[in-house]
């Protein structure tokens, strides 16, 4: 059983605060013959610099950053071993100190955080955070293969050598303890791969119904192709800055809180243990949550997840996630891992995640809206790319440039495409301040849990 | 008459262009094998081949953890002791815990598709092991018995897998 010491229960502080003031995105796509990587980080580094309204010259404000965080899940997939090397060169940026990071997954929030404690230490004052993944070297089910290597080679590879069936038992565990219907499950993929529908640079858009998903080949009982997300290649970046650096850069920063929780890679050892309650929960409110012979966390629910959220929450000041948050990009690799992250984070208590979804919360217009961005099923999970990329569309919405990143013609057809004629805006309101996102690794073994806040 | 001199020579295979348009994709084809050692684990595959089901266990006392390890562990994670094994008495008995029905599997599979993995909770275990059922279909909470591949064994956690107990 995992008990806290009290040293294990510190609130992450920053010795100073953190702001993100830009983000930059490629498109994506299953197979990109058009771009090497590093041209690929090139646009998307291009994108942020010059395309987030800064108030210096783009040259200038690279000639500010001090320290390059760079996040990249698989050494398989680029092929390239340091391939932060690589790009860091084409970017131009020697001999500024770069590291790589890995955190499967949850590689693109871990690489936020990286440099956000550059700033924070007072390392940094400007810190370039970017990923990237080319998984098109590989046909698809060597892919997933490799995929399946972040499972543990000796217990669990060889019994799938695909991640949908390390998730898929979750599933069904998760549909018997607490009564879920797959059509919920469903209604996930619908919604997500529809809001992808008003991205440029989505990879998996689709006006999909719930029959259509429920239909699709299955891959792992019970998740069906539509449930899951897909191979892909792209790069996104942000920039993170001091207080004093960021405005002078924007009007518009957004500060920065961000933590991160792990548990065991075999969801096998995940032993049961008292559930962490979150600012808004109260002790004895699960007492009568499981079913005689469960546990918690055991294969319904993510303790990463609600360690990082737990941390987060506490540096941020967030009481009640559900009435302060605007907005949550949430880690949708599969429709049952954006399920269990619902309780995770307490945008329902455990047994309820289903209300999120079935009440219109999730929806744009809804209380909380979820993955407005197309999300991993609908836009991209180029995977160490993807925490990086949820956080630019975190804080184009909380800038209002929700609009100008997604419903420019121009960048339509930059990524070879043409703006629907019945493309809808998913901005969401003027009014709100904050945003939050989950970069999730594994069968949850690492997740970070990060909130923007409008800071103007 | 001058002696030839000596120069080095392509001894690769000439790459293969896969596509020209929109830009020049080429193949690198490789095979590899990979030397993995099973480490103080190593027990625990030899008794699968054995017909036994080999945990771990701490020996510590004091640790707070007494339950076994499935899989097994040679330090104990939360006193670091070195662990120490048991063998579960045959028949091992569980309950399907989760379940998933294998259909499309990555490169390399060795079982053949579909099939049912499963993870079991068995008496006395800290843990909810995932293995496969050799036949049938499982549902949650349903006995399963522990069965062994013996006779040409793959030397890999494959060589246990679960029958129904019905």
């Amino acid at each position: 059983m995992i008990t806290f010491k009290k040293g294990n229960l510190r609130i992450p502080k920053w010795n100073r605060k953190v702001f993100l003031v830009a983000g930059g995105t490629t498109g994506y796509k299953k197979f990109f013959p058009e771009y090497k990587l590093e041209e690929l980080v090139m646009i998307a580094f291009k994108q942020m610099l010059e395309d987030n309204d800064l108030k210096m010259d783009p040259l200038e404000v690279k000639g500010l950053i001090n320290y390059c965080a760079y996040g990249a899940f698989a050494d398989h997939f680029q092929d390239q071993l340091l391939c932060e090397a690589k790009v860091h060169d084409y970017l131009g940026l020697e001999p500024l100190y770069n590291v790589g990071i890995k955190a499967g997954g949850a590689t693109g929030g871990t690489t936020v955080l990286n440099a956000a404690m550059a700033i924070a230490s007072g390392y940094a004052d400007v810190a370039l955070a970017t990923g990237w993944e080319r998984m098109d070297e590989v046909d698809t089910r060597t892919g997933n293969f490799y995929i399946s290597t972040a499972a543990c080679k000796d217990f669990e590879t060889r019994l799938g050598r695909i991640y949908s069936s390390y998730y898929a038992p979750m599933a069904n565990r998760f549909a018997w303890a607490f009564n879920v219907s797959e059509i919920t499950r469903a209604k996930i993929a619908v919604k997500n791969r529809l809001y992808a529908c008003s991205s440029p640079y989505a990879q998996q858009p689709g006006k999909h119904t719930v029959e259509e998903v429920l239909a699709s080949p299955m891959s792992a009982y019970p998740l069906r192709f539509l449930e899951c997300c897909a191979m892909s290649v792209g790069a996104a970046c942000v920039l993170l800055c001091d207080e004093k650096t960021a405005y002078q850069l924007t009007d518009h920063p957004c500060e920065v809180f961000i933590c991160g929780g792990t548990h065991t890679l075999r969801v096998a050892d995940r032993r049961p243990m008292d559930i962490p309650l979150l600012p808004n929960e109260s002790p004895g409110m699960y007492k009568e949550l499981s079913k005689e012979g469960s546990r918690w966390p055991g294969f319904e629910s993510f303790l990463a997840a609600r360690f990082a959220a737990w941390l987060t929450y506490r540096m941020a000041g967030i009481y009640d996630p559900l009435e302060e948050l605007d907005l949550v990009e949430l880690h949708d690799a599969f429709t049952i891992s954006d399920l269990q992250t619902y309780g995770d984070i307490g945008l329902r208590p455990y047994g309820r995640e289903q209300e999120y979804i079935e009440s219109g919360d999730a929806y744009y217009g809804g209380k909380c809206p979820s993955n407005l961005s197309g999300g991993l099923l609908g836009t991209m999970h180029a995977v160490g790319a993807t925490g990086i990329f949820q956080s630019a569309e975190c804080l184009w919405q909380l800038q209002q440039k929700y609009d100008k990143f997604h419903g420019d013609p121009k960048i339509w057809k930059k990524w070879g495409k043409t703006k629907p004629r019945d493309w809808q805006s998913l901005q969401i309101p003027k009014a709100s301040k904050q945003a939050l996102w989950v970069s999730h690794a594994g069968v949850g073994s690492h997740v970070t849990v990060g909130i923007l806040r409008k800071s103007w | 008459m001058a002696k030839k001199k000596q120069q080095t020579k392509f001894i690769g295979q000439v790459t293969k262009i896969r596509q020209t348009e929109p830009r020049t994709v080429i193949e690198w084809p490789r095979t590899l094998t990979h030397i993995h050692t099973y480490g103080m684990l190593s027990p625990f595959f030899q008794g699968l081949k054995e017909g036994k089901l080999k945990a771990t266990f701490c020996p510590n006392k004091k640790c707070s953890e007494d339950r076994l390890w499935l899989p097994p562990r040679a330090h104990c994670p939360d006193c670091h002791t070195e662990m120490k094994w048991k063998t579960l008495r045959n028949p091992v008995i569980g309950k399907v815990y989760a379940f998933t029905e294998v259909v499309y599997a990555g490169t390399g599979i060795e079982l053949s598709t579909p099939y049912w993995q499963i993870d079991v909770e068995i008496p006395g275990l800290a843990t909810v092991p995932k293995s496969y059922l050799l036949y049938g279909k499982p549902y949650i909470e349903m006995k399963v018995k522990a069965g062994f591949r013996t006779d040409k064994p793959t030397n890999t956690v494959l060589d246990y897998y679960w029958v129904p107990m019905e």
